[in-house]
């Protein structure tokens, strides 16, 4: 917070609520303004070179976000606030349809340079992780041993011991045939490749349907020829391959987890793009989180994949919800068998005797003993087999531990039961279009008009949201600062507005919904302004160390 | 049912190859899941004359998904835990092919166990030994060899040295027996820390060894 001003308006109680009216419309428009502003910049990056590029080794660049972040709050940025998100993160929502389009496009794009079908340039762009760049320079360096590498062609001295030409790759009917995979003779369909490794289609399908979750490309059974989406999908009978695509494209987003994040919302497809991460350190230092939506509205940060946790940071975030699950009997089986992915976080299961990890998420390899990365592991000794003495961590006297546990049962116990009002508020959301819907027909007014009602649910919504979180912050605070005590009276407030706003909306009768319509516009905006106020508030006591995760 | 079928042709075909020296048989009649294989030591490595038993659990997706091997023959080598038999080769994980049959994953540990690949341990310990003093790991591996391996072989270590057994030098046992430890915590130590023989000027190692011996 930059004026001393803007700090007292937002922490005292002093809201009139006859202008929040105005208030309300105004930042109606101020939110279509900043959508307006996200939504150009997919054209242009669809029109940029090279899509895929990725720009990771940026990250540790330090620039000063300083004056972006510590603008005073006004009218328009409170709205972005609300929602939890910062001004200046441009990203953008992808599917992996959407990528696999674009990827299409560039391949069109490319295919003059190759001058190869587009088929195997699709394949060359899969072996490397569909990166353009890595790609086009190994292409120059070694382009016939690249073709023969990823089975694009064979090499010559092969083709002398063979002849080649002899086989075309295609499915063929053929009378008691003896396959070698199932060591069935039968009448049946059979596949080959140019190599003319043929088997029974069965087997094929078979084995196919086992690769295609994988995203690698698939090869002849027993020579390195590539199978290319077209023979894929011959092979088993519909489109398959746009199934090895996605996995492809999945692994893909996985193993660039720092500029690609999938919307972590149940059965979302989302994947949020962030082109430049740079700034993600400012944003952490400075306690905000880099919240994004997807363009299902799923809201989340961007840094730790939670849902939005706002006033919380990422760090109390992650220590209170691993806090919440401490009890459960599934966390006890997570921590005794499987370890983090020291890269990506992803819990680890080990199902095999090697101790060389390769995380099935972001691909990370590491020892499993010492949970440093492999590549030393080979040729040095093993450092990590050696014994590392464990120093006793000095117990806490009972006495407190008792006393944390109860602090902490307070808050979760709120933490939940605003959770549990959450859900009741989606509930909530679908009789809101039923009531809608209503309005329209019985008192005859415009789809426009009866928006307030969606509108005041986002706000509640939002509202519901922070104040979750903000037992976590509270859980956190030093108790007998005085900010903190100003942060629990901006607790109650919200509490409050929100109680409020969330009676109105169980009202059902259309008439009395219009006749108070000024209402809801006065307890959403103040709502709002109390969200806004509350998260402001929490940041700083994270700014100024009043809240953070006791060791 | 084509996986009965293949495995059957598989033991059949390991059978007209008796020069290969390969078997391939079931545990039980009841069960087609559940086979032993061996295959002998390569000639020329210290696993020579050496007879190796290997458990396979064929799963029921076989031949699309790769066939569970471990040894259980005890064998000193880098890919290949002293401990539990375990195996790390790729042919068995991720580059499994449908093509790759059960006698040509024994003859490719056959392969394994002629040219290990140290740079991608299952045995730390044993791996380490293999970098550091080949000469000694040599020893170690055909002494296994010997005792586990070969004809006649009852699994029983004998009267054989624990130090033998794990490569270490006699002379640094005896030294650290001189101050008074005592021999089974000395080749305990000095296997958790994979230390087999001692250069005399490297104080840094010996004073760890101390450490941990009077721990």
């Amino acid at each position: 917070m930059s004026s001393g001003g803007e700090e007292d308006h937002l922490y005292t109680f002093d809201e009139i609520d006859s202008d929040s009216i105005e208030l309300y419309e105004s930042q109606n428009t101020s939110e279509f303004t900043i959508h307006g502003l996200v939504t150009p910049k997919l054209t242009t990056v669809i029109s940029q070179g090279s899509e895929f590029d990725i720009n990771e080794d940026e990250d540790g660049v330090d620039t000063i976000y300083e004056g972006m972040l510590d603008t005073p709050i006004t009218k328009s940025s409170k709205r972005v606030l609300c929602e939890g998100s910062v001004p200046n993160l441009n990203y953008e929502c992808l599917t992996t349809k959407g990528i696999f389009e674009r990827i299409l496009q560039r391949v069109d794009h490319l295919q003059p340079i190759f001058a190869i079908p587009s088929a195997d340039i699709l394949i060359l762009l899969q072996h490397y992780d569909w990166n353009e760049e890595r790609l086009l320079e190994e292409w120059t360096e070694k382009m016939d041993d690249l073709l023969v590498e990823l089975g694009l062609s064979t090499a010559a001295s092969v083709k002398e011991d063979k002849d080649y030409s002899l086989h075309t790759r295609k499915v063929e009917f053929k009378d008691d045939f003896a396959c070698v995979i199932c060591c069935e003779s039968k009448n049946t369909e059979t596949f080959a490749l140019e190599c003319g490794h043929e088997y029974c289609i069965n087997c094929y399908r078979h084995y196919i349907q086992d690769k295609l979750h994988e995203g690698n490309i698939i090869t002849c059974m027993d020579c390195s020829l590539a199978l290319k989406n077209v023979d894929i999908d011959k092979v088993m009978g519909h489109a398959s391959s746009s199934k090895l695509m996605d996995s492809s494209i999945k692994s893909f987003v996985q193993k660039h987890n720092r500029n690609y994040k999938w919307c972590p919302f149940a059965d979302c497809k989302s994947i949020i793009h962030l082109r430049d991460t740079s700034s993600l350190p400012e944003y952490t230092r400075l306690h905000y989180s880099p919240f994004v939506k997807c363009n299902s509205s799923h809201r989340f940060c961007f840094n730790c994949g939670f849902e939005v946790h706002a006033p919380a940071d990422c760090k109390i975030t992650s220590a209170w919800v691993k806090k919440a699950r401490k009890e459960s009997e599934n966390l006890n089986w997570v921590l005794s068998h499987t370890k983090e992915c020291p890269k990506c976080s992803v819990n680890i299961e080990k199902n095999g005797g090697c101790n060389h990890m390769v995380c099935s998420s972001c691909k990370y390899e590491f020892c499993w003993i010492c949970e440093g990365p492999w590549a030393p592991h080979g040729k040095n000794f093993f450092q990590c087999t050696m014994y590392k003495n464990v120093e006793d961590s000095k117990s806490k006297s009972s006495e407190d531990v008792n006393k944390t546990l109860k602090k902490y049962t307070f808050y979760y116990r709120l933490f939940n039961e605003h959770e549990v009002s959450a859900k009741l508020d989606w509930n909530l959301g679908q009789t809101v279009g039923t009531k809608v819907h209503a309005l329209q027909e019985r008192i005859g007014i415009s789809w426009i008009d009866g928006q307030f009602l969606s509108e005041s649910l986002k706000v509640l919504n939002e509202g519901r949201t922070a104040l979750k979180w903000s037992f976590a912050v509270a859980f956190y605070s030093d108790a007998s600062h005085n900010l903190t005590k100003i942060f629990v009276d901006n607790q109650m407030l919200l509490a409050n507005a929100v109680e409020f706003l969330s009676e109105l909306l169980q009202i059902k009768n259309p008439e009395v919904i219009m006749k108070r319509k000024p209402e809801f516009y006065n307890k959403a905006g103040y709502v709002e302004n109390r969200t806004t106020a509350l998260m402001e508030c929490g940041r700083e006591l994270l700014c100024k160390g009043i809240c953070k995760v006791m060791e | 049912m084509s996986r009965a079928k293949r495995i059957m042709k598989e033991i059949q075909a390991v059978k007209d190859d008796p020069a290969a020296h390969i078997t391939l048989e079931f545990v039980s009649e009841s069960d087609i899941h559940h086979l032993k294989g061996t295959f002998l030591g390569p000639p020329g490595t210290p696993y020579e004359g050496g007879k190796f038993v290997v458990d396979i659990e064929v799963p029921m997706e076989y031949p699309f998904k790769p066939p569970k091997m471990q040894f259980d023959t005890k064998v000193y080598h880098p890919n290949i835990s002293s401990v539990t038999g375990a195996i790390c080769l790729d042919i068995l994980k991720n580059a499994w092919s449908p093509v790759i049959t059960l006698k040509s994953a024994l003859i490719s540990l056959q392969a394994l166990l002629q040219s290990p690949e140290p740079n991608d341990p299952q045995d730390a310990e044993v791996a380490q030994h293999y970098l550091r003093d080949r000469e000694s790991f040599n020893k170690t591996a055909a002494l296994w060899t010997r005792l586990y391996a070969s004809e006649g072989a009852n699994g029983q270590k004998g009267n054989v040295e624990e130090s033998d057994l794990y490569g270490i030098d006699h002379d640094l046992i005896e030294e650290f027996e001189s101050q008074g430890f005592e021999k089974d915590k000395i080749v305990e130590v000095l296997r958790r820390l994979g230390v087999k023989s001692l250069d005399p000027n490297d104080n840094n190692t010996a004073n760890r060894i101390i450490e941990e011996l009077l721990k």
